[in-house]
């Protein structure tokens, strides 16, 4: 065992006492082995699967199940999920509410699927919401954000920020970029709705009202409006808000924002986000800007710019305890 | 020069790190004997959090390929600006240089910044093996014959060299550089390797299921053996992530689907048909998933049990594959419900620790976990939606790529 060797270590330095070491080897060698991430992770699987299947189910059966049957079904199914849920619910508090168990959180996120499912489902067989689309789209935003707030649920907050997007008409999916997403008519509201969840998880952060629930909204909205404001930068679409050079200086300015927000909180996934879109508005500049005469020249420029640049930003980050002299790694 | 281009002293502070930081959030350390084992193994090392790393590597990428583009073009005009037969010379001076130019830098790097495993000295290092390995296959298939362009590149015994030459190079970065990913392809270069020679024998084709089971099992008690080293810690991420490959490539080796398919793709049929000792495989396929998460179980063993609930998801796929039993709704609904229902069992089950088990979290539940899984929800968590006619989100999709449809 390696803990073994490096507790040996430990106590021929001294620095832990020879009961203690026993009572460490003890723990080590009988604490039981946590299979809690691996439950998890299940438990997620079953229930995207459950979720997805039944959806789908629903929409290719249309005909042959009676309605009737799968309504009451699904709706019994969303009723004791969120009965569930509501059971092991704890006191509402604006600060992180403390755990009853993991198994109420996943509960309650298979009702919000549930729930999607069976609204889905209502609207396209009676059309209940008639004509008013919008309506379908914005109810389950606002059921999502009462429940997230209600049982201090990070994954349902999520969903309700996906929610609420649909409602404005774009996706905030982490990797929406790499899939359809249609900036071209929207990209004024993406960026617009990206920026109101910045500045939603910025007061949940300087007022402590959830505070734990700032990470969600900042790395949601900002990737929208990063997205969307590049997608406008790279492309010219005319007479659309935003223009190019907006859209440029919104990126840098966000950037910025962001290293100095992910210096501040530790969230280094903030400063990944704020260096890339920060350096492909800064390279976009550069390459419009050059203008050599000749092929090689170009070429010459354009290497020279991506090796010193990249150097630059590297040497930047391994130095910056030196350079700042506040840096703390972990 | 030592072999280990890091201090092996690193990877033993980081390792008592995270000991005494366990035993402290289990309180059988006290805040200030944490301290004073922190005081006692300083870590005076670079290595930064994962997302910095990510950004390091990225730009450091950038610009090597920057740089070595950069060479090309000034040798290009300064040395072969009038000579056009000569571009291959180019290429391989390019290429060598741009080696040599890396390894010094990540050399120089490592001594001056510390740096360990941060990023820059991966990027570094992936870019000088890249273009050794260039040079290498450059060198050895020059004098090949063309026809063999033509076949599968896998029967030619005229890259058997060329593999011997890589595998010993990435070996030796391995032992050097204690890398995962050059680990991970020194592994997959040596199963290449034994495909290729048992491709040559007559009847290679049907033991090479076998030969690549044996060559995983043999792996996996290499690596086993050489967790008892002394400088175990400088190759642990190695060692375990070979672990994990050897049980993964056993489990292929004799999946029904890959030899199946495999066999079609060596000999070149458009059709897979079936293949002779077709129940070896079924067997194979329906049993080790089953063999690595109970072993995962009974010897508290992660990695075993990770790969094993993987390769269940496999062995489905590899059944459906063939015999499509449920429409996919069906079966992912079905499939949801049994988890759903199992995992609730487990969880009640041990919620006091049995067999050793327990589904609490082994310490503090983290921060961080609960970040990322919000946004792994907004990815993965969507329903498909009806369009009615006239139904429209305004031109947006509604939602991720995740469960749509294809579980």
């Amino acid at each position: 065992m390696c803990s073994d060797q490096l507790l040996d270590e430990l106590q021929a330095q001294g620095l832990v006492t020879p009961p203690q070491t026993e009572a460490i080897r003890h723990d080590e060698h009988t604490r039981p082995f946590s299979i809690h991430y691996e439950v998890r992770t299940l438990l997620y699987l079953g229930i995207t699967l459950l979720a997805g299947g039944l959806g789908a189910l629903i929409y290719q059966h249309i005909d042959e199940i009676g309605h009737g049957v799968l309504i009451t079904v699904m709706a019994l199914l969303m009723a004791a999920c969120f009965g569930y849920a509501a059971r092991h619910r704890v006191p509402f508090s604006w600060g992180k509410a403390p755990r009853a168990g993991f198994l109420p959180d996943y509960v309650l996120l298979l009702g919000c699927l549930l729930f999607l499912s069976l609204e889905g489902y209502v609207q396209y067989q009676y059309g209940v919401f008639g004509s008013r689309y919008g309506l379908a789209v914005f109810l389950p935003a606002a059921l999502f954000f009462w429940l997230a707030y209600l049982f201090d649920h990070r994954g349902v907050l999520s969903m309700a920020v996906t929610a609420l997007a649909s409602w404005v008409g774009v996706s905030v999916a982490p990797l929406s970029a790499f899939t359809d997403n249609n900036f071209r008519s929207l990209s004024g509201s993406a960026i617009a709705l990206g920026l109101v969840l910045v500045a939603v998880g910025l007061v949940a952060e300087f007022q402590n009202w959830k505070r734990h629930f700032s990470f969600t909204y900042i790395s949601l909205g900002a990737n929208l409006t990063l997205l969307a404001a590049t997608a406008a930068l790279l492309n010219f679409y005319p007479n659309t808000w935003p223009s190019a050079f907006e859209a440029g200086v919104l990126i840098l300015v966000l950037s910025g924002y962001l290293v100095w927000y992910a210096r501040r909180t530790h969230s280094y996934l903030f400063l990944l986000m704020g260096v890339v879109y920060g350096y492909i508005v800064l390279t976009y500049l550069f390459l419009q800007l050059v203008d050599a005469s000749t092929f090689e020249a170009t070429a010459f420029l354009v290497m020279l710019y991506f090796s010193l640049s990249a150097l630059g930003v590297v040497l930047l980050f391994v130095n910056i305890k030196k350079i700042l002299g506040l840096y703390h790694a972990r | 020069m030592p072999v280990k281009a890091y201090n092996p002293r690193w990877a033993h502070h980081q390792a008592m790190w995270a000991a005494a930081n366990s035993w402290q959030k289990r309180r059988l350390l006290t805040e200030p004997q944490l301290a004073a084992v922190r005081a006692a193994y300083p870590l005076d090392y670079y290595r930064p959090n994962i997302f910095l790393r990510v950004t390091l590597f990225l730009f450091t990428g950038i610009g090597t390929l920057a740089g070595s583009g950069f060479l090309g073009l000034f040798l290009y005009e300064g040395l072969f600006h009038n000579s056009s037969s000569q571009e291959e010379l180019l290429l391989v001076a390019t290429a060598a240089l741009s080696a040599a130019g890396c390894l010094f830098i990540l050399e120089a790097s490592i001594r001056s910044s510390r740096l360990y495993h941060s990023g820059v000295d991966n990027a570094l290092l992936y870019a000088t093996l890249g273009w050794l390995l260039f040079l290498a296959l450059y060198v050895a298939t020059k004098n090949e014959p063309d026809i063999y362009y033509g076949g599968f590149l896998l029967f030619s015994p005229h890259i058997t060299v060329a593999l011997l030459l890589i595998l010993a190079l990435l070996l030796a970065a391995t032992i050097r550089y204690a890398d995962r990913v050059v680990a991970a392809a020194a592994y997959f270069t040596y199963l290449l390797f034994l495909a290729n020679c048992c491709l040559q024998l007559p009847g290679g084709r049907l033991l090479l299921p076998f030969v690549l089971m044996l060559a995983s099992g043999g792996a996996y008690l290499l690596v086993r053996r050489l967790t008892h080293r002394p400088d175990y810690l400088y190759y642990k991420p190695c060692l375990t992530l070979l672990k994990a490959l050897a049980l993964v490539t056993f489990y292929l080796g004799g999946n029904y689907w890959v030899v199946r398919e495999g066999n079609a793709l060596l000999s070149d049929a458009l059709a897979s048909s079936q293949i002779p000792f077709a129940w070896v495989f079924y067997v194979f396929t329906a049993t080790v998933p089953v063999v690595y998460v109970v072993v995962g179980l009974r010897r508290f063993d992660r990695i075993w049990l990770w790969v094993g609930l993987l390769i269940v998801g496999f062995s489905f796929f590899t059944l459906r594959y063939y015999r499509s039993l449920l429409p996919p709704e069906v079966a992912a609904t079905l499939a949801g419900s049994v988890l759903v229902a199992a995992m609730l069992w487990v969880a009640r089950y041990l919620r006091t620790p049995r067999h050793g088990l327990t589904a609490a979290p082994d310490g503090e539940e983290d921060n961080q976990k609960f970040n990322l899984e919000s946004l792994i929800v907004a990815q993965t968590a969507t329903v498909p939606q009806p369009v009615a006619p006239g139904f429209q989100f305004g031109g947006g999709s509604s939602g991720g790529g995740g469960a749509d449809g294809s579980f």
